[in-house]
């Protein structure tokens, strides 16, 4: 309700007249309080539609197959059953697929963390020739989609076996220029004072990174970590066509790709969206402030 | 952008040794990252140039033969490339509308409150985090589903009897796509918008509601032009994003029904990896580049425009 | 963009907070705790799911390890269900060895996979592909040719195989497959629904030949279920109406679509159109429904809303579950202008290119091939008509019904035409099925849909092949 305590009191100072001074204050709070109703409505409205579709998925999940055959709009059960998950603990490649994802986007993003904020610090602290040049080289590749780079890509790694392995997946993600700008705008801030005098005390331009620079830029790299590791981890296309051997395939890439042979109960689909989206639910749910402030800083899609 | 002032961190008095460690300290920690950059996006982005000149394909060693500008011809006169290419314009109308004007209205409402915000921003940022396979998973044989799906299953409650295949009519199944994009996308813009509010100056709306503005008109005629900036960042944004759309379409429709909504990025899948054409794919590939580089030129030129008028 | 790059720069935090002086450096431990979480996180998720091999070969892209064989498939449902019963067949009779059986989308996103598996080189030792698939895979370089001494060596030797999709194992008088079965597009009726509506003679369909005892069958079905005669797929499920009218074009005499490997077009237009109108006419007379997938079509015939349904045999499983009463027969001949036709096609067991060719892998390979052909009976319960003679002329399969009531389509069987774009889920099926359920949904005049069918073949063909 941050908006609504000035209500009555800036109407009623901005009375066109005093002989209506008395009844303005009241239809101002009036709009103002109808107003913030309305809003609420709205708001919850919109967001309980937007919780549909998750709490279904998770609903039929954990509904009996033979209620589901009964009636498979349903939302509710009466004795909700984990055999779906269970199922696909045991007959599939699940577990193998978490930890692909997993590994595939850490490196990801701590090559990238690395190699964008040495050269956001060089960009940003270091003076020689052609630096402009070299930035403006980079700006220009924002505008680099990666996903029409793919055949060249893939054909490049073919050529050097990596396909099928992590870093099949991983390299062609590391150069983020997104990344660099977040890290150079970041360092741009940084006092000027604060470089000199770890540069007078003999420190190196990797020291000075190192112990000066990084540890101030945390909310940076927090902010980098977090776009990046999203990004890679719902990554589609490109796993995709790197990755065929169903042992080394990320989550998204099993989750698409690989059937099940006993075909497909509804509720294992359900289940298996839900498992999908667990791991990053989870974390957004533990540091909801930090990732949206994190994704709002970088605005990256 | 690049603010070059006061950061020229070498002091006069540095040593000759000094000096020339730091001419070579810059390029050196660009290094790491260039390397990167020239290999994945400045090589490919030249071979995928001159590939467009070669039958490559993917079944075969080498480049390919030479062919001129056949494959340039070719995709121009593909009526399958410029379908794709409207598909790809249609679904990019479709959501950046809604993912935009919805967006900022959910934005400004949400403002208001901050009693439970974060049930708010979690409901519509929730969906972002997902992989679009569990999206696909869920609208495809969840929501969207024929005869079993939610959807359906509502209508049908609601009293329409025969209630659309939302994802097998041609008619409905772009729309449908797009309804799933705006739901899973959506938080995205929502959390721009929302610190772009934040930073909206309270003494602006104290002002405003001095001169007697109403929550209606303040909004109006003063957070929406004061968000102006904040709009321009997340149309373009969003317009780049729906350009390069694939995921969702390729799991829920793999481009169908009758090829009625396959985007311009699963035409060069399908003609380089399903077909093997690399040559053709690269030219696709390039022509895609192209209209989404045009297409953000032209937005951004409009907006510098507008701004200088006002 | 300014807006956004910005953002963080200005949360960054006041010149007291990081001094000189301020070294403990929270976030280079942050980093270094990243660092390590990363070891620890893989290694603490390769322990719990014991799969460190397979993260160990994620980082040096090396080889699985030898006594493990891959085996790929596109097969989901009763097909699926069968073939995971032969597999366990396998693996109870060779305990040593390691059986991984992966299952992927069928159509395009299957082959697509195995070729780009293939030049990945990280193939499948075994994988199914359709003969419809075959020759286009094998002149495309992905497959290993199967010498005729290794084969024997396992007991399979030509005479053992049905013949007609034996000689379509052959690209070039080199064998690239071994057959297991011919599936054709078959006929699925309710014999209660029959029954009551008088088709039934001694317990056997009556004669539906011909294009108007065919529609009156339809007809004499409906007034029994009130809602359809017949059923069949035409919403999602471009191959089955490929499928259809592949049947009927056939049936009319209608030369291969496509020739000399894709290249000329050769659809006979007349033919095509009559095929259409007729698929139109069983459309438009409300015979058999124009919105029903692949699911719904056979609900419609299993919970007695339509009596016929025209679907491939694979689908036996799933009408057999619902314990209707039902019997198949081969899909009827509508048009006599040319000798019995009806699509079919079959699956094989390939052996995409490895890497390096080696003796070991292959005889592996081999060994499980002549397993499943071993268990073939099971595959056959599935609908198939086996391949493999030992099974097919044995009095076992003979016994089984509905399954030994449409053997005989396989004499008729079609392929689909050779064309790298063409076989199972392909782009000519996807293209030509869209035109073929535009004419039976009434998007499109007969005339119109076979132009279509012309024109999108054309297309293809004009695009120059890359194998």
């Amino acid at each position: 309700m941050a908006h609504t305590k000035e209500g009555p009191a800036a109407t009623a100072a901005a009375a066109p007249a005093p002989a209506d001074a008395a009844p303005a204050p009241r239809r101002g709070y009036d709009a103002e309080k109808l107003f913030n109703r309305v809003a609420l409505g709205v708001l919850v409205a919109f967001a309980l539609l937007w919780l549909v579709p998750l709490l279904f998925a998770t609903a039929i999940s954990i509904r009996p197959a033979d209620e589901i055959a009964v009636d498979p709009a349903s939302w509710f059960t009466s004795n909700p059953t984990f055999a779906a998950y269970e199922d696909l603990f045991d007959k599939g490649k699940l577990p193998y697929w978490y930890a692909n994802s997993f590994i595939v986007s850490l490196l990801t993003t701590v090559l990238t963390v690395v190699t964008a904020s040495l050269a956001a610090f060089g960009l940003s602290q270091v003076r020689f020739r052609f630096r402009r040049g070299v930035f403006l080289l980079l700006l220009a590749g924002i505008m680099i989609p990666m996903q029409v780079l793919m055949i060249p890509q893939f054909l490049a790694l073919q050529e050097v076996g990596l396909l099928n392995t992590y870093w099949g997946v991983v390299l062609p993600q590391v150069p983020n220029v997104v990344a660099v700008f977040v890290f150079k705008q970041f360092f741009d801030g940084i006092p000027r004072e604060l470089i000199e005098a770890a540069r007078a005390d003999g420190a190196g331009w990797l020291r000075t990174y190192w112990q000066i620079v990084m540890p101030v830029a945390r909310p940076a790299v927090s902010a980098v970590t977090i776009f990046v590791f999203v990004q890679v981890w719902n990554n589609f296309l490109w796993p995709l066509l790197v990755v065929t051997d169903p042992e080394m395939m990320t989550l998204p890439v099993g989750l698409n790709s690989v059937q099940d042979a006993f075909g497909i109960p509804y509720a294992q689909l359900m289940a298996s969206a839900v498992l999908g989206a667990i791991p990053l639910l989870a974390v957004f749910a533990l540091f909801q402030r930090r990732i949206v402030e994190g994704i709002a800083g970088t605005g990256l899609k | 952008m690049a603010s070059t002032a006061g950061t020229g961190a070498l002091t006069p008095d540095r040593s000759g040794a000094g000096h020339v460690r730091g001419r070579l300290a810059g390029p050196a920690l660009i290094a790491p990252f260039a390397l990167f950059y020239i290999v994945f996006l400045v090589g490919p982005l030249i071979y995928t140039f001159v590939a467009g000149f070669f039958n490559g394909s993917l079944l075969r060693e080498g480049f390919g033969s030479w062919v001129g500008f056949s494959n340039y011809a070719d995709v121009l006169n593909d009526a399958e490339f410029w379908r794709t290419l409207k598909h790809t314009l249609w679904f990019t109308v479709l959501t950046t509308i809604p993912l935009v004007l919805l967006a900022l209205v959910l934005a400004i409402l949400a403002d208001r409150f901050v009693r439970g915000r974060w049930f708010i921003r979690f409901a519509f940022f929730a969906p972002y985090v997902i992989p679009s396979a569990s999206v696909s998973l869920i609208f495809m044989w969840g929501v969207l589903a024929d005869q079993t799906g939610l959807a359906q299953d509502w209508l049908k409650a609601l009293g329409v009897s025969s209630p659309p295949s939302w994802l097998g009519d041609p008619n409905w199944a772009m729309w449908s796509l797009a309804g799933v994009t705006v739901w899973w996308t959506i938080g995205f813009n929502f959390v721009l918008y929302l610190a772009g509010l934040q930073e909206i100056p309270r003494d602006v709306h104290e002002a405003a509601a001095m001169d007697g503005a109403g929550p209606w008109q303040r909004i109006r005629h003063v957070v929406i032009p004061m968000l102006g900036r904040t709009t321009t960042l997340v149309t373009v944004l969003q317009i780049v994003a729906s350009l390069k759309v694939f995921d969702q379409i390729y799991m829920m429709t793999a481009g169908g029904p009758d090829g009625s909504t396959r985007p311009t990025l699963q035409y060069i899948v399908d003609t380089g990896f399903t077909d093997g054409r690399t040559g053709y794919a690269s030219v696709v590939s390039l022509f895609l580049f192209l209209v989404i580089l045009l297409i953000s030129l032209v937005w951004f030129f409009l907006v510098r425009r507008a701004e200088k008028e006002s | 963009m300014l807006r956004r790059l910005d953002s963080p720069g200005r949360a960054a935090p006041g010149p007291t907070r990081g001094t000189p002086d301020d070294r403990p450096a929270p976030s280079r431990r942050a980093l270094l705790r990243g660092g390590a979480g990363l070891a620890a996180g893989a290694a603490a998720t390769a322990a719990l799911t014991g799969c460190g091999s397979t993260i160990a070969q994620g980082f040096t892209g090396g080889e699985p390890p030898a006594d493990r064989l891959n085996f790929w498939n596109p097969f989901t449902g009763g097909d699926g269900e069968r073939m995971v019963a032969m597999q366990e067949l396998y693996e109870k009779a060779h305990p040593d060895s390691t059986l991984r059986a992966t299952t992927f989308v069928w159509g395009n996103p299957y082959y697509t996979k195995l070729s780009l598996a293939t030049i990945g080189k990280r193939p499948p030792h075994v994988a199914i592909a359709h003969l419809s698939k075959l020759p286009v895979l094998a002149q495309a370089g992905l497959l290993s040719e199967l010498p005729a001494d290794a084969l024997a060596a396992q007991g399979m030797t030509p005479e053992k195989f049905d013949a007609k999709p034996w000689r379509k194992s052959h690209v070039d008088d080199r064998l690239y497959g071994v057959p297991i079965d011919t599936h054709p597009f078959a006929l699925y009726f309710r014999t209660d629904i029959a029954e009551k509506a008088g088709l039934l003679e001694g317990g056997e369909l009556a004669d539906v030949d011909g294009p108007d005892k065919f529609a009156d069958a339809l007809r004499a079905a409906k007034e029994v279920t009130g809602v359809w005669g017949g059923s069949v797929a035409s919403i999602k499920d471009t191959a089955t109406q490929f499928r259809m009218f592949l049947s009927f074009y056939s049936q009319l005499g209608g030369r291969p679509l496509v020739a000399d490997g894709g290249s000329s077009v050769r659809v006979d237009l007349d033919a095509a159109e009559e095929a259409l109108a007729y698929i139109q006419r069983l459309g438009k007379e409300k015979l058999i429904p124009t919105g029903a997938n692949g699911q719904a079509a056979i609900t419609l015939l299993t919970n007695g809303e339509a009596g016929f349904l025209m679907d491939g045999v694979w689908q036996i499983v799933a009408v057999l579950d619902s314990g209707v009463k039902f019997d198949m027969r081969p899909l009827p001949r509508v048009f006599d202008d040319a000798p019995y036709a009806c699509f079919a096609d079959s699956h094989a067991l390939v052996l995409p290119r490895p890497p390096k060719e080696d003796d070991a892998r292959l005889e592996l390979s081999l060994e499980f091939t002549a397993s499943l052909l071993d268990s073939s009976k099971l595959w056959a319960e599935g609908g198939h008509i086996p391949a493999w003679l030992p099974t097919q002329r044995s009095a076992a399969y003979q016994e089984l019904t509905p399954q030994s009531h449409y053997t005989a389509a396989a004499e008729g069987a079609v392929y689909d035409p050779v064309a790298w774009y063409g076989g199972a889920g392909s782009n000519l099926q996807n293209r030509v099925g869209d035109a073929v359920s535009a004419a039976l949904a009434g998007r499109a005049t007969p005339r119109a849909a076979a132009n279509r069918v012309r024109s999108v073949l054309t297309k293809l063909a004009d695009v120059e092949s890359p194998i």
